[in-house]
């Protein structure tokens, strides 16, 4: 049997070089459709016959992004840009995005521009949960599933309620591992556990499904070797997309243990797993409905007692606020959100990211105080 | 050069801006002390004629902020805003009123009287996420205002089909129910359709007003462009139909007279993205060179025409065009725009205003930049700016940049 560690090599290594990885899916015959966000309906890509894989950026110089995109946009859809600038992406078919923020839709329409794919497609959310907003989301679905058939990407009821299952289980599979990493009997890193988070977004489920079995036996027959209690003092991190895994080495390293998260390379994008209905349309609407919110879908008075929630089940006693520069959805909030947090009792700290990464040294300097601050 | 300057008017009726934007702000301030329903609405949506139609007062944050600028009050919101812990990354709109509402709103000394408290707070939804969030914060400054939440697609305007249309009259008849349960008043349809109807006059006679810009010399400059504060805060009334009409007029008989703007007219420059609120008098500065900016993008998201027969139908889809109309929500059909303009006002060159304060109208500018060269021989120039907060423009840059632009195109052109 092989150990928790193995697998997290696979998802290490998938995620190391992402043009390596699309290649290869081409090559097997099938065809690959990027996203930006978690908000895309990969169960209705994946019923059509694709992979759906996450867009990766990463730290990075930007050298080629900077003639099509201002330098005031988040380090991600800037580094994104400059890995399909470099020719990462061309063995994409694809990019389909529900419309989430300014940023994410307006380099869509940067990349529809300028890299070469055979299909792209945007989809309107809705941001309401009656009847009328489910009734909208359902056309946009179904316009969608149009646009991939016109494209010999057919997709049928079992087809999507085969992708349905697949994705549902790798979520709850996920939140399983997650709850244990709440009781502290998880023996991953901050670094090993957000690897394999980030790693299913972009291997093809079956075989993520595959490797998180394995996980789980792994765990249940304890080959996984024991739970280490990392210590440190227990934080809530939230924000979008971590893809710079040197943070949470340093977040560790400084004296702090991620007890819980609220971001889309983590909690956010298996919350909830599934969603019910009798249909598999309905199945997928009421998912996507209920989806942990982003702060660009939902005002921070919302997303305060979810995160208070999420800190107290998981015993976080404050919360970092690790923030892609320029985030306008997640800056906006900080301030409200930041004071209902406090008076919950839950400090926060902002850190911000930049295209190269944050500032090691400061960085660590600025944890070490907040952590120090909270006590032991 | 100055880092904040007003702009010289040449129009009769762009000098009666001070007393239009005077009256309006006035408006408001009664219609609260006589009990009238006050609603803080974003700007380019169908709910300002829904408000006007129930006799409701529509006010407009985003508005109020160029005013801010045009007063020198950006500093002191910002610096509030700031203090609360907003981040100078974000748009300057957002934390000029944020700032405006924690701070000097309601002190004694705000010119115009400062903003009406709100007793609605209509939030459409479907623009941008700054947009969005300025009123998820007004819901927290102001919670004793009643709160509608719209849902309206964000889509492309080439992509409008019919389901995102039906969803977004859906959302005006729930405006409508939630306006007359928090305010008790009735719509009259009738009345509705005679303020669409306005409404569409308004916009026909702003087309008719941009194509007098294919006139050389041009009658019109973008250093008039406040003319356009009617479209804004006053779609579907009398006033703007009769404020558009002498604007109109005044253009037409300038043109037959070949009245340009500038004596001796050499350039003629597209400006694209919002203008610097805090210097407007930048669209004067081109002068010296001869250089007229003839038009600009951002007024197109106002004047967008409706079929009056359906008037419910034809805000939603007002409703929905308007923001994509200047954002990156639809890239390619803003370039067709910006090149169609550049096409029938004869322009030389074009001015890309890179907006700190606005990426989804900076987002694809570059590709615009690209097809105006490729397919129009157009040479442009980014100017890196914002349009909201004057710490982000560097009027040394500024001038250096635009004055070896212009003496490039005077060369093209064979003036020099």
């Amino acid at each position: 049997m092989s150990s928790l560690s193995d697998y997290v090599s696979e998802f290490t290594r998938a995620l190391e070089n992402p043009k390596e990885l699309i290649d290869d899916i081409s090559r097997s015959g099938k065809k690959v459709v990027g996203y930006f966000c978690t908000y895309t309906p990969v169960e209705l890509i994946h019923a059509a016959g694709a992979v759906p894989v996450r867009i990766s950026g990463g730290p990075m110089r930007i050298d080629r992004a900077d003639r099509l995109a201002p330098s005031f946009l988040c380090p991600y859809m800037r580094t994104a840009l400059e890995r399909a600038l470099a020719g990462d992406f061309e063995n994409l078919f694809g990019l389909i995005q529900g419309y989430t923020c300014d940023v994410a839709c307006g380099m869509f329409n940067v990349w529809k521009g300028n890299i070469p794919l055979s299909f792209y497609h945007i989809l309107s959310l809705p941001y309401g949960e009656s009847p009328e907003a489910k009734l909208f989301f359902e056309k946009e679905l179904v316009n969608l599933a149009d646009r991939l058939s016109d494209h010999d990407m057919e997709v049928s009821d079992a087809a999507l309620e085969q992708s349905l299952d697949i994705y549902g289980e790798i979520r709850r599979i996920m939140q399983w591992l997650y709850e244990k990493r709440y009781d502290g009997e998880l023996p991953l890193s901050a670094r090993e556990f957000y690897t394999v988070i980030r790693g299913i977004q972009v291997l093809p489920p079956e075989r993520t499904e595959e490797l998180l079995a394995g996980m789980v036996s792994s765990l249940e027959s304890n080959a996984g070797g024991d739970a280490r209690n990392p210590g440190g003092t227990p934080i809530l991190l939230s924000g979008s997309l971590v893809e710079d895994m040197d943070i949470f080495d340093l977040i560790e390293r400084s004296g702090g243990r991620i007890a819980a998260d609220d971001l889309c390379t983590g909690f956010r994008h298996f919350d909830p797993p599934a969603g019910d209905g009798r249909q598999p349309i309905y199945r997928l609407i009421e998912r996507y409905v209920a989806h942990f919110p982003c702060p660009s879908r939902q005002r921070a008075r919302h997303r305060a007692p979810l995160l208070i929630d999420l800190a107290h089940r998981s015993g976080a006693r404050g919360v970092v606020f690790l923030i892609q520069k320029f985030c306008t959805p997640h800056l906006t909030d900080i301030p409200i959100l930041g004071r209902e947090l406090k008076e919950a009792g839950l400090p926060s700290l902002v850190i911000e990211m930049e295209e190269t990464g944050v500032m090691e040294g400061q960085t660590a300097t600025r944890l070490q105080g907040f952590f120090e601050m909270m006590g032991d | 050069m100055e880092k904040t300057k007003k702009s010289t008017k040449r129009l009769a009726t762009a000098k009666e801006l001070t007393r239009v934007v005077s009256e309006f702000y006035l408006e408001c301030h009664q219609a609260k002390a006589e009990g009238k329903p006050v609603g803080w609405m974003p700007p380019m949506n169908g709910a300002i004629e829904l408000f006007y139609a129930m006799d409701l007062q529509p006010v407009f944050p985003e508005n109020w902020s160029p005013v801010c600028a045009a007063f020198g009050l950006t500093p002191a919101n910002f610096e509030v805003a700031e203090g609360m812990g907003y981040s100078q990354d974000l748009c300057g709109y957002l934390r000029n009123i944020v700032g405006f509402v924690h701070g000097m709103m309601g002190g004694d000394h705000v010119p115009l009287g400062g903003l009406p408290e709100p007793d609605l707070l209509v939030s459409a939804s479907g623009g941008c996420i700054p947009a969005m969030k300025i009123f998820q914060i007004m819901e927290h400054r102001f919670p004793d205002a009643h709160v509608f939440r719209g849902d309206l697609p964000q889509v492309a305007l080439e992509h409008i089909q019919p389901h995102h249309v039906e969803y977004a009259v859906h959302q005006m008849k729930q405006l409508i129910e939630f306006l007359t349960e928090a305010t008790g008043r009735k719509l009259d349809y009738d009345r509705l359709a005679e303020v669409v109807r306005l409404s569409d006059e308004s916009c026909a006679l702003w087309d008719e007003i941009c194509s007098y810009r294919r006139h050389v010399p041009t009658p019109i400059s973008a250093a008039e462009i406040g003319i356009m504060f009617v479209l804004v805060t006053r779609q579907g009334t009398q006033i703007a139909v009769d404020f558009l009409t002498k604007v109109r007029d005044e253009l037409k008989e300038r043109a037959e007279n070949k009245i340009g703007i500038i004596e001796d007219e050499k350039l003629r420059l597209f400006w694209d993205n919002i203008p610097l609120w805090y210097n407007m008098g930048l669209f004067n500065y081109f002068e010296k060179m001869g250089a007229v900016v003839v038009a600009e993008t951002y007024s197109a998201a106002w004047s967008i025409r409706m079929d009056t027969s359906d008037p419910l139908k034809a805000l939603a889809i007002k409703t929905l065009k308007s923001y994509p109309l200047v954002s990156c929500l639809s890239v390619e059909t803003r370039k067709e725009m910006v090149l169609k303009a550049c096409r029938e006002y004869k322009i030389d060159g074009a001015l890309l205003h890179s907006n700190k304060s606005c990426v989804p109208i900076t987002l694809g500018q570059a590709d615009i930049k690209r097809a105006l060269e490729e397919e129009l021989d157009i040479p442009s120039v980014v100017i890196d700016a914002d349009h909201m907060d004057e710490r982000n423009f560097s009027p040394a840059q500024f001038q250096t940049r635009v004055d070896a632009f212009m003496e490039m195109l005077l060369e093209k052109k064979g003036l020099l």
